[in-house]
Parts: C-alpha cells; sequence; structure tokens
C-alpha cells in the first residue's frame, strides 16, 4: 500500500532538516512537508534540500495543515496517510509499526502512544491527558491511553470520513466523533524525545482553553455522532 | 415612555435608515446584509411613534415599563445580528482556507512540472 507521512512544520527551520533525515534514513514511505506560512525560514531550508514541500500563502493552524495534507494524499492516491510531527519529537523507526496495524486490518486509525506499555508520569500536562482519556471512555466505552498523541495513521476510510466533514481538527474530540461513526483505534507504543529547538504549537498559556474547547467538544458536539448508514 | 427617549429613538432611527440608504446607493453594503438594518430602524421609527400601542403591548407582556421593552426589542436584535454576523465570519474563513489550500497545490504542480522538464 502507498504510504505517505504528512509533517506540519510552523517555525521549524532549526528541526525539519534533522526530522526528515530521520524519516528518509528509517523508512521508505514517501512524505511531505507542509509549511503553515512559517515566519523564519522552514521554506527556504526545505528548498534548499529539495524536500517535498507544499506551502501554504496564509497561516492557518494545524487543522488546515492535515486537511490540505489529506486532500493531498488522496489526489495523489494514496492508502495510508501517517501524521508525523516536524519538530522532532516522533522517530521514524515506530512508523512502519502503526503502517503495520492498517495493512493487518486490525485497525482503520493506529496511534503512536506513549503509554500503551508504560505508565503516564506525573504532571500537570499528564493530568489533563489523563482527564481527556477519562471522558473519552466515558463517552465512547473505549480507552484510549494517549489522546493527544500527534502521531497516527489513517487508512482510507478514516480520510474520508475526515475529508467529508470540514469541522475536524487532528485532536482528541475528532477521536471520539470517529469511533462514534464505527472506525476502529488502536494504539502502539512508541517513545517520543523532548523538542530541542523552538515552541510547540501548545503554549503551556493556550493549554487551558485547549482543554475547555476539548471538553465542550466532546461533551456536546461529537458524543452526539450519528453512524453512517 | 418620555418625550426625550421618543425624540432621540426617532432620530437616531431615521439616520440608521438613511445610512443604510446611502450605503447601498455607494455599494459599500450589500442588500441582503443592509435589509435587516432597513427593517429594525423601520421599527424603531414605528415605535417611537405608536407609543401607546407598545406600552399595550409591554403591560400584555409583563414588563415593568414600557421603555424596558423597547430596550428588549434592541438587545434581542443586536443580538442576532452577531450572531448572523460571527456565522458569516466562519463561512468566509473557511472560503479563505479552501482558496489557501488551492492556491498551495497549485503552486506545487507547478513546481513539481518545472523540475520534470528540468530532468528531461
Amino acid at each position: 500500500m502507498k504510504v505517505i507521512l504528512i509533517i506540519p512544520a510552523y517555525n521549524e527551520a532549526l528541526n525539519i532538516e534533522k526530522t526528515i533525515k530521520d524519516v528518509t534514513e528509517n523508512t521508505d514511505y514517501d512524505y511531505v512537508v507542509v509549511n503553515d506560512c512559517s515566519s523564519d525560514d522552514t521554506l527556504e531550508v526545505c528548498q534548499k534540500n529539495h524536500f517535498n514541500v507544499l506551502s501554504l500563502p496564509v497561516n492557518y493552524g494545524l487543522t488546515s495543515v492535515v486537511q490540505l495534507g489529506m486532500k493531498y494524499a488522496k489526489k495523489n492516491d494514496y492508502d495510508i496517510i501517517v501524521q508525523f510531527d516536524g519538530d522532532g519529537q516522533h522517530q521514524a523507526k515506530y512508523v512502519k509499526d502503526l503502517v503495520k496495524q492498517i495493512e493487518d486490518g486490525s485497525c482503520d486509525i493506529a496511534i503512536g502512544s506513549r503509554f500503551v506499555t508504560k505508565k503516564k508520569p506525573k504532571s500537570m500536562r499528564m493530568l489533563g491527558s489523563g482527564l481527556l482519556t477519562s471522558i473519552i471512555k466515558l463517552t465512547t466505552g473505549k480507552t484510549i491511553k494517549d489522546p493527544t498523541s500527534g502521531m497516527r495513521a489513517y487508512n482510507r476510510k478514516a480520510i474520508d470520513e475526515f475529508i467529508r466533514n470540514k469541522s475536524l481538527t487532528p485532536e482528541p474530540d475528532t477521536l471520539v466523533y470517529m469511533m462514534k461513526k464505527g472506525i476502529n483505534i488502536k494504539e502502539v507504543q512508541v517513545e517520543m524525545s523532548e523538542r530541542e529547538f523552538g515552541e510547540s504549537y501548545l503554549k503551556p498559556l493556550k493549554s487551558m482553553e485547549y482543554m475547555m474547547n476539548m471538553f465542550l467538544s466532546i461533551i456536546f458536539i461529537r458524543a452526539i455522532t450519528r453512524k453512517n448508514i | 415612555m418620555s418625550i426625550t427617549l421618543r425624540i432621540i429613538l426617532f432620530v437616531f432611527s431615521l439616520i440608521s435608515f438613511g445610512l443604510c440608504v446611502m450605503k447601498i446607493k455607494q455599494s459599500k453594503l450589500k442588500m441582503n446584509n443592509s435589509i435587516i438594518w432597513m427593517l429594525g430602524s423601520f421599527l424603531l421609527i414605528l415605535m417611537s411613534i405608536f407609543t401607546d400601542v407598545v406600552g399595550w403591548i409591554s403591560s400584555l407582556l409583563g414588563f415593568m415599563a414600557p421603555v424596558n421593552f423597547v430596550f428588549f426589542i434592541i438587545i434581542t436584535f443586536l443580538l442576532i445580528e452577531v450572531f448572523l454576523n460571527n456565522m458569516a465570519i466562519s463561512n468566509l474563513n473557511e472560503k479563505v482556507k479552501d482558496l489557501d489550500h488551492y492556491i498551495a497545490i497549485k503552486e506545487k504542480e507547478e513546481e513539481d512540472r518545472e523540475k520534470e522538464k528540468n530532468n528531461k
């Protein structure tokens, strides 16, 4: 099956080279960097190294980036899309495990999870993650141990669902929506490293707003999703 | 309703009505966006003229004073308008995003084509 890695990059000039090196050395999948109108020279770095890059003229955030990646993959007839962060947190060697799960047909979405076999460390961030896990359990009855993980693989069924509904974000509330639509989600143990340079999409000050959004969305919007007939 | 409030209401609604008409003529406002403002200001004009009717309705609905009823109408009107505006903004946002994606994909296609040319 044809596999493509979508690598969102916003102001990742310092990380992107290393990430792509990791991807090309450890996997033989295609990739596309989606530059979300970075204000640093991310685009220049990509062009200099002849990376496969899509560049957005207007900054719209992670959701838009993933949607564009999906459109691109659909257009070029890929079977599996892997969302892979450009900040060096994700390690390409684990992508194979995600893809294998989907190729086996055991699930439609595979999540690269940090806590399948390992325990969650205790921190504010993990408290938020734990809250999300329990609210997902409450609304769908299923356990997702690492709902905020940004390393996900989607098959065609999941991609179609994603493209059909424009309000979907690459966030935990979408997992609830997908499960309600009857899509199988499986978690695969991976390791993630700490980011070396730059800031993440989720700044600490914004995480309160993020949690509020997720809770409201999961409880009032995604929990009441009807299955396709 | 006091006579001052009546005059204020009347004058302001006349001004907003006139403004609407003027802006449409200068084509700075779309007809379907302005229709709600024209209706709103027309309603205010009516309310400042026929105060007896306003008083009758407000007592029927249990308002303490007719002026409260007038404010209630204005606030409701504004809330609806803000909500509609918000919806329109979301809609525009979505359209600009689609264009954003379209441009990115087109540029990519062009680049790929040029690369192929250079390779040949």
